[in-house]
């Protein structure tokens, strides 16, 4: 099903100089099928660079790294690079990426529906 | 005198609150953690990467500047009742002044006829290594901090340290742990890491929001650490928010840069980091490793980088990207000489037909910087005045055009550890 990442993933997002990071993880407090772990999975698989500059098209020609922490149910992305020469500096849209991770929650996408 | 204290029984965990996570944060978050409940420390945080060019511009104007000063009004409030509590105080807010905030706390204490030993941390200012740069300082870690403490301070004030070590030096102080202690030490690093951008811990700025309870402001968080390194985050009774595992993770997964969260004092392994619920706003953090830091130590180093100014356009209507293409040529021709930087970003279309004269209009936004304030400042407000007759039908601005404002460029810089000479001194 065509669905919001938000519907069981959270965000949050900063700067650190130029570079925007952010982390999305399985939100625990809406386990009632026991889906957790099978979403923590998808998730895991589901994030990659080349996936995450579909979801924030202006990431496309910036490195982009993944790091997957499975213990804490989620990645943290590294997009070198998104925010210019850093807050001060930026023209960005956002310039210390706060909405990043909510507009990501907000994209959709084709979710497995027995996660759903 | 020096007043020795007693050293917290192994038994019982220290309770460090935060009441500051930047620079501009809640005025009355230190009032609220010292009244909340029973405290060992309380610590802030008032150093962003960009506070450090805001501090570093203030000092130009006034070489005694250079410090947060909302902290001195915290104290001026607070400090009578700390010290009556044995609520011991910890904050980077010294920026690049701690040793002057130090004197000027003393003043304070001074002047409300209290003895308070006020301790300083400088050695941070590695400006000589980055010539060219308006600040430069090492990030430290939690031995200035921890050795000022155990001179009986009770009010600590650092320049840039890391905002874990907030935590660390007191824990440091309280257990004296050895610096190859790395796993109770990463232990500490994680709950400073989750406390230090306070109310963030507890669910501000978090995607779950609608499930939080939001009747009353979002607490600040307190970490009980304990002599492995092991703590549960919580906060004061009655406040807002929450702390659950969600809200915690949210905290741990922010502003990290990899699996390894590198600190002066401990290189943390963030996939060792086990939380559990642990009663309600109860999350305990335990499991962490943490092995041999690096050798060197990161800088923030800032510098000055130019000016720049902005003007917002209002277009409603019919032939939006029209509208927008001719005032950008007639704004553009009047740029002589031209901003180093000119850009131009349109918020979106509107659609047709639309409801509302709000729906029907977007935002085109000019940002220009360059090298000299004459070339962005009143040059280019001035142009988009004077167009306001003269162009596109129905044109607005959203602010009356400003001067512009120079800004800095931040960047991570290294030095050896050799080079820094951390020292403790007291006000």
């Amino acid at each position: 099903m065509r669905v919001p990442l938000g519907t069981f993933v959270h965000a949050r997002s900063g700067d650190k100089g130029g570079d925007a990071n952010v982390g999305l993880w399985v939100r625990h407090d809406d386990d009632q099928g026991g889906q957790r772990e099978e979403r923590v999975a998808w998730l895991l698989r589901f994030v990659t660079p080349e996936t995450f500059r579909l979801l924030c098209p202006e990431a496309a020609d910036l490195e982009v790294e993944v790091h997957p922490l499975a213990n804490l149910g989620g990645v943290n992305v590294v997009v070198h690079g998104l925010l210019g020469l850093g807050v001060a500096a930026s023209t960005r849209f956002d310039p210390q990426a706060k909405g990043l991770g909510e507009w990501l929650r907000s994209r959709l996408l084709e979710i497995p529906d027995e996660l759903l | 005198m020096v007043e020795q204290r007693a050293p917290a029984s192994a038994a019982k965990p220290i309770r460090v609150a935060n009441c500051s996570g930047f620079y501009g944060d809640r005025l009355s978050a230190m009032r609220e953690m010292l009244d909340g409940g029973s405290l060992d420390y309380v610590t802030g945080d008032y150093l962003a990467e960009l506070t450090m060019l805001i501090l570093g511009r203030d000092r130009l104007k006034d070489p005694a500047l250079g410090y947060a000063r909302t902290f001195l009004t915290q104290l001026e409030d607070c400090l009578v009742d700390a010290l009556e509590r044995r609520v011991r105080i910890v904050s980077n807010a010294g920026g690049l002044n701690p040793m002057g905030l130090a004197a000027r706390i003393a003043e304070v204490a001074r002047r409300l006829g209290l003895s308070a030993r006020i301790a300083y941390v400088t050695g941070d200012d590695v400006v000589a290594h980055f010539p060219d740069a308006l600040t430069a300082n090492a990030y430290l870690g939690a031995a200035g901090i921890a050795s000022a403490l155990g001179q009986g301070a009770d009010v600590v004030v650092t320049g840039r340290v890391t905002d874990a070590s907030l935590l660390v030096g007191p824990a440091v102080a309280t257990y004296g742990w050895q610096a190859s202690q790395y796993d109770a030490l990463a232990g500490a690093v994680v709950a400073g890491h989750v406390i230090e951008c306070g109310a963030q811990a507890c669910g501000g700025n978090f995607s779950g929001f609608a499930d939080l309870p939001r009747s009353r402001p979002i607490g600040f968080p307190i970490a009980e650490v304990a002599e492995d390194g092991s703590s549960v985050i919580t906060k004061h009774e009655g406040t807002g928010g929450a702390v659950t595992v969600d809200t915690v993770t949210a905290q741990l997964l922010y502003e990290i840069q990899g699996p390894t969260y590198l600190n002066p004092d401990v290189a943390v392994d963030l996939t060792s980091v086990r939380l559990t619920q642990d009663g309600p706003d109860r999350v305990r953090i335990h499991g962490v490793r943490g092995s041999e830091p690096p050798q060197r130590l990161k800088v923030s180093v800032n510098r000055l980088g130019g000016h720049r100014n902005s003007v917002e356009f209002v277009l409603t209507g019919l032939d939006v990207a029209r509208k927008a293409a001719w005032v950008r040529e007639q704004l553009e021709a009047l740029l002589d000489p031209r901003p180093a930087l000119v850009e131009w970003t349109l918020d979106r279309l509107p659609g047709p037909d639309a409801e509302t004269e709000e729906a029907a209009s977007c935002r085109l936004r000019l940002t220009v910087q360059d090298p000299s304030a004459e070339v962005v400042g009143r040059q280019v407000s001035s142009a988009a005045v004077e167009l306001a007759l003269a162009s596109y039908p129905g044109l607005s601005l959203t602010a009356p055009p400003g001067r512009g404002a120079p800004f800095g460029v931040y960047e991570a810089g290294w030095v050896d550890r050799a080079d820094v000479g951390e020292e403790v001194g007291f006000g």
